[in-house]
């Protein structure tokens, strides 16, 4: 789990400036310092480190997600966006597109794709460096065809990745440690919201009354509140869509949680078909 | 300040910048300094400092969450008793009676949008009320129906939306402008109840995040009802997205003369939802990113296809003050109430 620090050759990662004054990373700070090592505040100085590696890169290559920092909050959130962008990209140029749907449906999903490409896009911009590689390599082909073959496998499968979308932005905003940042996260997140509203009105789940789907009793809990998972439970059910190949991206990938500091995790609400 | 798409490492916010300066000034006074700036100062690095300073001066405060709490359940209550008295079950007959007219013209399928729409409300005004504002030792103000005109008259029962009483169109136009008020003003309020490792902070932010966008699903919804009753408004999105900004972005377009008070109100309700430059901090400086000007987006269309679709991406906020502005006239005065 903890081998971004495994060398010291490798700059020392931190989120935040008091994680020094942990005694464990102290001493690792210190045994860095002797050997002529780096701090590397994230993401501030990242461009003074020309020869450091694709920060985030698992030795095996896998996507790593460190949450102690809005960087690392926001790195997850955009590997979520490229899924969207590419699936929804996917969608809209299938042969069946406008069989499947029709021509109000096909409005809404081109717009979806083009704002999730403009989430995707904004969110590269802003981590620079810190970017999260194009993810659509890993992009499961036999699961995304399987989707593309029928309107209900596209509509369940854009509800999911909206309602993951949805529910990870309301159980991270606890841990973004700056309110700027919280309000970026803040725009993302009703947008995502009337994205999975309007996918529940066009097809609501199996059992659900279609005039109150957009935001029904499956997905709003007794306080009026919406869907809400911890990151990793996000990442877990992104990876049992099998959208992506298998273990290229689940829970494991978070090398850090988020630290006590930041928040604590809290009951996650969220049905099983969305 | 930097608009341009450059790596976000560039370039110190002056405004950022002024406010250090003062903060460390409070520092050299002898205010209290907390552990992360102690450990700032004691690197003596000067980006770990500025980070851990910058951070320290957004700190907020248990009032702060207070106020802001009082303030959602006002404008929550505004949104029960506003459905309420549409589906004819506010405790006041008179608010009942005045959308009568309307509530005829409301077909069984959009009774139910607004029956559910309205449970969410009561279920909020519930929560912020007997939960989340005791918890931070506070009362819900007090309120009832008779405290609200919903026409938008403070009082005169004879405002700007008076059409909304008597024209579906109307009445969905003005629940839409409710709904997406209502989600401008928790995004404009979420940065006021941060304070990390707090559990009460906590509760109160994740509650006000998952409350925000059920209010965004609210809104999308009746955009979309809209749409289907007006097929060419494309401003009207069946994305259910808010595109550009001001007036246009309600979707007025297929409201008969509304009155001018209603579109000064929907120019308010909508100011800037056109925006296109959002801040980003980094943990050492603020910089502002127009995305308007991203790269990577031909897939859309032209440059006004990829501004629709810039403006649709990201809805903005409202400060407090604003969202005052907007809801004064639906909320009568009282002076032992005092404005919202």
């Amino acid at each position: 789990m903890e081998h971004e620090h495994a060398g010291s050759s490798t700059p020392l990662v931190i989120g935040e400036a008091d994680e020094l004054m942990r005694p464990a990373t102290r001493r690792q700070f210190v045994q860095m310092m002797g050997a002529g090592g780096a701090i590397l505040m994230l993401p501030g100085v990242f461009s003074a480190c020309a020869t450091t590696p694709v920060p985030g890169m698992g030795t095996s290559g896998g996507l790593m997600f460190d949450l102690r920092s809005d960087v690392g909050i926001f790195r997850l959130v955009h590997t979520l966006e490229q899924l969207e962008a590419a699936f929804y990209t996917a969608v809209v140029a299938s042969p069946s597109f406008t069989t499947f749907f029709n021509g109000a449906e096909q409005e809404l999903f081109t717009d979806l794709r083009n704002v999730e490409l403009v989430h995707r896009e904004f969110i590269r911009t802003t981590l620079g460096s810190q970017a999260v590689p194009d993810v659509r390599g890993t992009i499961n082909g036999a699961t995304l065809s399987t989707i593309l073959s029928s309107r209900e496998n596209i509509l369940a499968a854009s509800r999911l990745f909206e309602h993951l979308g949805v529910s990870g932005l309301n159980g991270a905003g606890k841990y973004i440690q700056d309110a700027r940042n919280l309000l970026l996260a803040g725009k993302f997140v009703s947008v995502e919201a009337r994205h999975a509203a309007a996918l529940r009105d066009v097809a609501p789940p199996a059992g659900q009354n279609a005039n109150t789907a957009f935001a029904g009793d499956d997905i709003v809990d007794q306080n009026g509140m919406d869907v809400k998972l911890e990151a990793g439970a996000v990442l877990d059910r992104a990876a049992a869509t099998r959208i992506v190949q298998d273990g290229a991206l689940s829970s494991r990938n978070i090398t850090f949680a988020p630290t006590s500091r930041q928040g604590k995790p809290s009951a996650d609400f969220f049905p099983t078909t969305p | 300040m930097n608009s341009s798409n450059q790596p976000i490492l560039d370039g110190v916010d002056p405004e950022i910048m002024d406010r250090l300066v003062s903060r460390r000034d409070a520092i050299r006074k002898g205010a209290s300094v907390s552990s992360t700036v102690a450990a700032g100062m004691a690197m003596g690095s000067v980006p770990v400092l500025l980070a851990a300073l910058s951070k320290d001066a957004f700190a907020q405060t248990p009032s702060a969450i207070l106020d802001v709490l009082q303030f959602a359940f006002i404008l929550e209550n505004l949104e029960n008793e506003f459905y309420k008295a549409v589906l004819g079950t506010s405790a006041v007959s008179a608010q009942n009676a005045a959308f009568a007219t309307v509530r005829a013209q409301i077909p069984e399928s959009a009774r139910q949008v607004f029956a559910q729409i309205q449970k969410h409300e009561q279920q909020h005004t519930d929560f912020l009320g007997n939960t989340a504002i005791p918890l931070f030792g506070g009362r819900a103000p007090s309120l009832s129906a008779n405290d609200f005109d919903f026409t938008g008259g403070n009082g005169s029962g004879n405002g700007p939306f008076l059409q909304a009483t008597t024209q579906i169109d109307h009445l969905l136009l003005v629940a839409q402008a409710v709904e997406d008020t209502g989600v401008r003003a928790y995004k404009g309020q979420a940065g006021r109840l941060l304070i990390n490792g707090d559990d009460k902070a906590d509760v109160a932010l994740e509650s006000a995040l998952r409350i925000h966008s059920v209010e965004a699903r609210h809104a999308a919804k009746i955009r979309r009802m809209r749409r289907s009753m007006s097929m060419g408004d494309r401003s009207l999105r069946f994305s259910g997205y808010v595109r550009g900004g001001g007036v246009a972005a309600a979707g007025a377009g297929n409201i008969s003369n509304p009155p001018a008070g209603a579109v000064a109100a929907l120019g308010l309700i909508y100011g800037g939802e056109d925006n296109t430059v959002h801040t980003v901090f980094n943990g050492v400086a603020a910089v502002n990113i127009d995305a308007a000007t991203l790269s990577g987006l031909d897939l859309i269309g032209d440059s006004a296809a990829q501004r629709d679709a810039v403006t649709m991406a990201f809805d903005e906020p409202l400060t407090k003050d604003q969202v005052i502005a907007i809801v004064r006239g639906f909320i009568k005065d009282d002076a032992a109430r005092g404005l919202p």
